[in-house]
This record gives structure tokens, sequence and C-alpha cells, in this order.
């Protein structure tokens, strides 16, 4: 079977603006976890996320986009799609091809404009400028009309595990012949509509997360965008292959709305299917990107789950202690991440971890080292038992 | 592609219990608003949590999911399922200036709120997705259908679209431009001559697999587009009705997805001149009016034509005499942009 | 107020906010367990209460682990609210 490539890369986060900008952060352990500054809330000095540090004028300047109704969550997607396609050399010719697809995912969408969205929503107010903005598609019909994508451009919505799910749809288009290349990826950016959602559910924490940690107070929000470039391998000719996506599957917990079962049925299955998709053996596994959001539930659970896969639980960590939990697009940027693990042969320091969880005594990954890696797994869980995981083979 | 063993549909019309299309329910108030049954077959300590939207996918897909317990996945299209939600949840965030809120409209207001339901209460572990790509979320979803299908053969998934009309997308598409501002019957839809359409609501809700046996009809392909080219758009269709109609075989229905914004007209008529003079032209969004998954309800028609081999005498725009209605295109387009061509035939 | 009326106006507030379609006020007993065996609520349920505690009767429980030992059934609730209330 022909593998399925990947030969662009772009993301931007608190932790940097380019794929080399977050290396060097993840090489040196830094946390981009701050203070809220780009908008007013209540909880702005309560409640630390992980935030880019560039105003929307900054980033429409920059991205040259001055169109009116142009939200946040685009102008990030932008930012990252641009690096990506420009690492993968892909010609306007290629873009307009039928050949071509986007496949993105938002949960947060236009919704980032709370306030804005709120007034429009109302009978009696005049329309802003954002009447067409609120919408998950929206970041992804302004892509394909920015680049004239020719191909299928959907976006998908499963909450924190969409943009893993955006990876596998790309992923399938392409080995089900509906596309030669697939761009994919996500985006969100911190809205107060977050913000509140999940203060509301009590899985904030005031300082900052620590992940699978027995201490772990809950999760930081964050915000930022990622693309990867997929294709197949017989198509790459000369162009830089960083790695191959090697597996991937879907499956839900069916348990509850907002947590995950004791047993995490839902993780390990999603765990468990992906090795069989990719043909491998749990302990073929070198590295696992875990969800680990720092919330009680999800790392307990996430915990249980891979001590039920792996006889031996492989090196892990959690990004989201670097950048916070990004909801849609943390399943790209984490996938950024593990092709970044592969393609330098190195493990990234992980942070914030004091104590092991009692009962299930798992630890995390700690100090920056190159290492030989083959196989790394990343998984991505969301609301509504949505659980997906990703294999990423060494190119 | 796949093949639809049943269909579900809770809708503005008599779709769900005791199907009755040939009386034609009238809009309220400007809007076309689902004929929602009683929705026993969802326990009340779930039913009181959900949305319109979540309901009527639920609804929707519970009697498919109690005979076929054993589907091996969730396949569902929405693009405003979990917006009535979702301001409810900003009235609280405004009303009590991020103060104390209640979780329960946040954690509902997700559009894949609607899967997750459907998977939490039949306890299905299997693929769980939801798609959200406006007016071609529901064809992405058919697509996922079908590659699904074709990499496990013996797979069987369940299918389907909702939207709802909640006061959050209705004030928004109103102030867009997108509804009629004159008050129509949805009789005098295709007649208006003006601007916009009828909002209006649906949950359809389909059995697939790839099985022939017993099966109603076979969705044989479906193919998007995004143009605003009208001849772009002609070509397309032309290569598509060359590519997937069986070989000998001809065209009998045209089905539209024409909702009486004269501004998009120039795309059905285009459709309209590449079908020969026997086809049957029928039309459906004075049924269900116009939301962004409404070709879901468009293939839950078609099933219904080709099994009873009728068609509702409002839904005829051009009778053609014949018999035997064999092979049907559905043609879409959404807000100009976003087209798609699916062709379906009786088994 | 008198401790059953008392009660009958917090079993209606607790039905109306929490919407339990099918469960009639009059038939929740003042032992019946809240969550689990008898009214079946779920952990966003106590969330959700610990919000119609705020908003009716001004008491903050900031740690929903504190609030799940005052929602046990309705007299729990009823005797704390009769000790903590500020509005």
């Amino acid at each position: 079977m022909n593998r399925i490539v990947v030969t662009g890369l772009g993301v931007i986060s608190a932790i940097g603006n380019s794929v080399a900008e977050n290396r060097v952060s993840l090489m040196e352990g830094k946390c981009g976890i701050s203070r809220l500054e780009m908008f007013p809330s209540k909880f702005s000095d309560v409640l630390p996320v992980g935030e880019i540090k560039i105003s929307n004028e900054a980033l429409k300047e920059k991205l040259k986009a001055p169109e009116p109704g142009i939200t946040r969550t685009t102008l990030l997607a932008l930012h990252a799609i641009n690096e990506a396609l420009a690492d993968s050399g892909l010609s306007n010719a290629d873009m307009s091809s039928s050949g071509t697809a986007l496949v993105g995912a938002s949960t947060v969408g236009g919704m980032c404009l709370t306030d804005e969205m709120y007034m429009d929503s109302q009978k009696d107010t005049p329309g802003s400028e954002y009447l067409a903005s609120y919408d998950f598609a929206t970041t992804c019909m302004y892509l394909q009309n920015y680049f004239s994508i020719g191909g299928p451009v959907n976006t998908i919505n499963t909450a924190c595990s969409s943009s893993a799910n955006a990876i596998m749809y790309g992923a399938r288009l392409i080995r089900s012949g509906r596309a030669r290349r697939a761009i994919v990826g996500g985006f969100d950016s911190l809205a107060k509509f977050t913000i509140n959602g999940f203060n509301a559910l009590h899985i904030l924490s005031t300082e900052h997360c620590t992940p699978f940690d027995e201490d772990r107070k809950g999760l930081n929000l964050g915000e930022g965008a990622a693309f990867l470039v997929l294709e197949k391998e017989e198509d790459v000719r000369d162009k830089k292959i960083y790695a191959s996506l090697s597996g991937y599957s879907n499956a839900n917990d069916a348990f509850h709305a907002s947590s995950l079962s004791d047993n995490g049925d839902g993780p390990f299955r999603a765990m468990k299917d992906a090795l069989a998709s990719a043909k491998l053996n749990p302990s073929q596994i070198d590295f696992v990107n875990a969800h680990g959001t720092g919330t009680e539930n999800n790392d307990k659970v996430e915990s249980i789950a891979m001590l039920r896969l792996f006889e031996k639980v492989p090196a892990f960590t959690s990004t989201k202690a670097n950048t916070g939990h990004t909801l849609g697009a943390a399943g790209a940027i984490e996938a950024v991440y593990c092709i970044l693990n592969l393609a330098e042969q190195e493990l990234y320091t992980g942070l914030h971890f004091t104590n092991p969880i009692a009962t299930t005594k798992l630890v995390p990954f700690q100090l920056y080292k190159k290492t030989p890696l083959t196989h790394i797994m990343s998984n991505s869980f969301g609301f509504g038992g949505n659980c997906s995981s990703l294999i990423f083979s060494k190119a | 592609m796949f093949y639809i063993h049943q269909s579900s549909c809770i809708s503005p019309q008599q779709t769900f219990h005791d199907v009755d299309l040939n009386k034609l329910h009238e809009p309220a108030d400007r809007k076309l608003l689902a004929i929602e049954p009683r929705y026993d077959g969802i326990p009340p300590g779930i039913l009181r949590r959900m949305g319109k939207a979540v309901r009527m996918g639920v609804g929707a897909a519970m009697p498919l999911l109690q005979n076929n317990p054993t589907s091996d996945g969730i396949i569902v299209a929405t693009v405003n399922g979990g917006k009535e939600d979702c301001v409810k949840f900003m009235n609280q965030i405004i009303d009590y200036n991020e103060g104390l809120l209640t979780p329960i409209n946040f954690v509902q207001s997700t559009p894949n709120a609607v899967a997750a339901q459907i998977g939490l209460l039949t306890k299905n572990h299997g693929y769980n997705i939801t798609h959200s790509q406006l007016g071609l979320a529901f064809e992405y979803a058919m697509i996922d259908a079908g590659m699904m299908i074709n990499e496990n053969p013996l797979s069987s998934f369940l299918l389907g679209a909702v939207d709802d009309i909640s006061l959050f997308n209705y004030n928004i598409e109103e102030k867009s431009g997108c509804h009629k501002m004159e008050t129509i019957s949805n009789k005098n839809l295709y007649t208006t001559n003006s601007p916009g359409h009828i909002a209006g609501e649906a949950a359809s809700m389909f059995l697939v697999n790839g099985n022939e046996t017993g099966a109603i009809v076979k969705v044989q392909a479906v193919e998007t587009l995004h143009t605003t080219d009208e001849s772009i758009m002609k070509e397309k269709l032309f290569g598509f009705i060359k590519k997937y109609l069986p070989a000998g075989e001809k065209m009998d229905v045209l089905l539209t997805g024409e909702n009486g914004d004269n501004r998009l007209l120039k795309y059905y008529s285009c459709c309209e001149s590449l079908m020969d003079n026997d086809v049957t032209i029928a039309r459906f969004k004075h049924m269900c009016g116009e939301y962004p998954t409404a070709t879901s309800m468009g293939l839950w028609l078609c099933c219904d034509i080709l099994q009873k081999q009728t068609i509702p005498e409002h839904m005829i725009k051009k009778a053609a005499v014949k018999t035997g209605y064999k092979n049907v295109l559905i043609y879409n387009n959404y807000n100009s942009i976003q087209h798609s061509f699916i062709l379906v035939s009786i088994t | 107020m008198e401790s059953t009326q008392f009660k009958t106006q917090l079993k209606k507030q607790i039905v109306e906010f929490l919407n339990l379609l099918s469960v009639n006020p009059e038939d929740i007993k003042d032992d019946e367990p809240l969550f689990g065996e008898g009214l079946g609520l779920d952990s966003i349920d106590s969330i959700e209460l610990i919000v119609l505690l705020n908003r009716e009767y001004g008491i903050v429980i900031e740690d929903p682990k504190e609030g799940r030992k005052i929602l046990v059934d309705i007299n729990t609730m009823a005797d704390y609210i009769e000790k903590n209330r500020t509005k």
C-alpha cells in the first residue's frame, strides 16, 4: 500500500509563530501560559491561558488580510496554512487542481467574537460586519476562496478531537482516490465563550496546568492553528518527507456528555484500533503525545487506558503544558510536534510534573534528549466521548 | 458507493409516522417548522437536556438503530446543531456578567452533540463523526460513509443530517438577507421572483451498508464543487452524469434544491438545460424550507419516490410522460458557491 | 416559611431548573437520594444545583466536591440552605 506522507508543516501557538520557533520552545521547555491580554474578561487575572501575543490588527497587517468580517480564528489558520504550503512547495496550480482537498477543524470558529455574536443574534439590533463569520465552516470557506482550492473542502467538529479527525478524513480522501493531496489541520482562538464554558464545568486551573500530576487542578485554555500537507509517497518525488501517517482510528466512549468512562473504553479502543490500522503491536510505539489536559478525569482515564493497552507504557508527555488546550487545533498542533519528534529524532522536555497519580503511578517523560524514534502515537479526546488516535512513523 | 436500507425523517411535512406527502403543510410565522413527534423512545432523563436539533436528530435515528443495534458507527452532518444552546450560554455570559453559569448549555453547544447523544443512547463505541461544512456538510458525510464501507465492505452505518431553526441562526440569517422579506405560502415559493428563501429545518437519517439485498436504493455517486460560475458547474455536472450514470441507462428524475431565491435560479436553469425532454423535474424546498443540510431531506424523498414510484403533484416542475423511475439526480446549490451532485438509483 | 412548605418550593425549583420532564415535584421524597439511585442526577446536575443555590439563595460553594456533601437529598439541601442563605 502506498504510504501517506507529510510534506509540509505550519503552526502558530503560544510558544511560537512558526514550526522552527515551536521546536526551539519545546527543546527549551518553554511554557506559553500567561495572562489573557487580547480581550477583556472578568477572568483575565484569575485564569491563565496559552495566548498568542499578536493582536488581530498586527495579524491582518502581516497576512495582508484586511477584509471586513475576518476573525482571529481565520487569521491564525491563514498564518499556519501559509507556512505549510510554502514548506511543501505547492504552486497556485496545485492548489486549484480538483485533486487538492482542504479539511479543517474548529470548535470555536467565529465564536471568538462572543460579544458581537451575542448582539447579532438578538432580534432588533443592526447587523455587524461579522454576520457571515460565526460559523465553524467560515474559515475553510475563506481559505477555499483565498487559494481557489479545487477539491473537496470540509470542516469537522468533534469537539476537542476535531483536528485529529480532519487529519484522518484527509488521509482517507487520498486513499480512496478522491484527492491527490490533502491540506489538513485545525484552528481555534481564545474566546469569552469557551473560557466561561470550561469555567462553568469547574475544569480550568488558576495555575499552570500540571498534566498527569497527582495534584492537577484542571486545564489552561490556549489558542493556535496548525496544518499538515499530506500526499501519496509516489507523488512526492524529490520533496522532503517529514514522516508518514501510518495509522488512525476514531472511537466513541459512549459514557457521558462531558467526562470519560472509568475504564477509558473510548480512549482504549481509539488507541488499539489505530495500532491495528498501522499493523503495529503496542510494544512498537516509542512515544505517546497524550491528550493530557490536566483535568482530574482525563489524565486518570487516559492513564488507565494506556495501562490497559501497553504492557510497558512508552515515554509520554502532554504538550498542553506548553501551549494550553487549543481545542479544535490541539490534534493538529500536537501532530506537528509528533512529526518533529520523528524528523529530529528527539523527545522534548515535559513540564510542571511533580508527583505521579497515586492509582496509576505513571511518570511522564521529563528531560529533552536525542533518541531513536520509529512510531509515535498522538491522542485526542473530546466532549461527547469522541476519541481519536493517530500514529506517525519515521519517514 | 453504498446502499440505503432504511430511512427516517422528521420534517415540516408528515414524514415521520404514517407518511403522507400529498398534503402540504404550510409555514407559520415565515418559518417551515418541523412537526415533532412525542419522542417516546428517548428516556425523559436524557430528553430534558436536548436542544431541538439534538432531539430531532436522535428522534429520527432511534427507530433505525433499535432494529439494528450492530451499526458500526454514526456519521452526522449538522451546521446549526447546538447553536440554540450556544446562544443560551451566551445569554448567560452576558446576563450574569461572566458570573456563576450553568454548564449544560455549553456542553450541548457543540455540533457533535447530535452524533454523541446517538452514540451514548445506543452504546455505540464505533466511528463517530460530525461534518459541518455548511451546504456540503451532508455530502461530505455521505462521502465519509462511502469511504468507510469501501474500506470495510461488511460494515454498516447510521448516516444522517439535522439542522434546526433557532432564534440564533434565524436572526443572523435574517440580517444577512437570506430570508424572503415578504410573507408567502410555500405553494407560491417558486413564483415569487424575489431574493431569499423560507427558513426550514428537518432531520433525516439512513441506515447504509454495502449489501444490495433488501436495499431501498443505491447511492451511486456524490460530488461537490465550489464555484460561482454556472458554466463551470454545467461542465462538471455533464462529466458527473457521463461518468456515473450506468451504461445504457438514462436519467428519469431531476430533483433540485431550487429554493425560490431568484439569485440562485441561473444555476438551476443551467442544470435543467442538461436534461433530456423526457426527464421529470421535481423540487422539494417548499416542503422543508432552506437549511444547510437540506439535501438529506432530498435523499429521503428520493428513497420514497423510488420505492413508491410516484411523485407528489406539488413537487413536480415539469412532468414527463414516463413510468418506472430508476435513476434520480439530486442537484443542490447553497449560497451560490457550494454545489453538489448526487446520483441515486433503484436496486 | 414552614419547613415542609419550603421543601415543596425547593422541589419545584429543582424540577424546573434541571428541566426534569417526567418528574412531579410532589413525588420527590424528602430522603430520596438525588444522585445515582432515586432521581438519578449526574455530575453536571450537581454543578447546575450549585448555581441554583447561588442564584436563589445567595449561597457560594467553590468546590463541586463540597457541593455533593450538601446535595444528598431534599432534607440535607433544605437544612443547609436554611443555615447559610444570604437572601
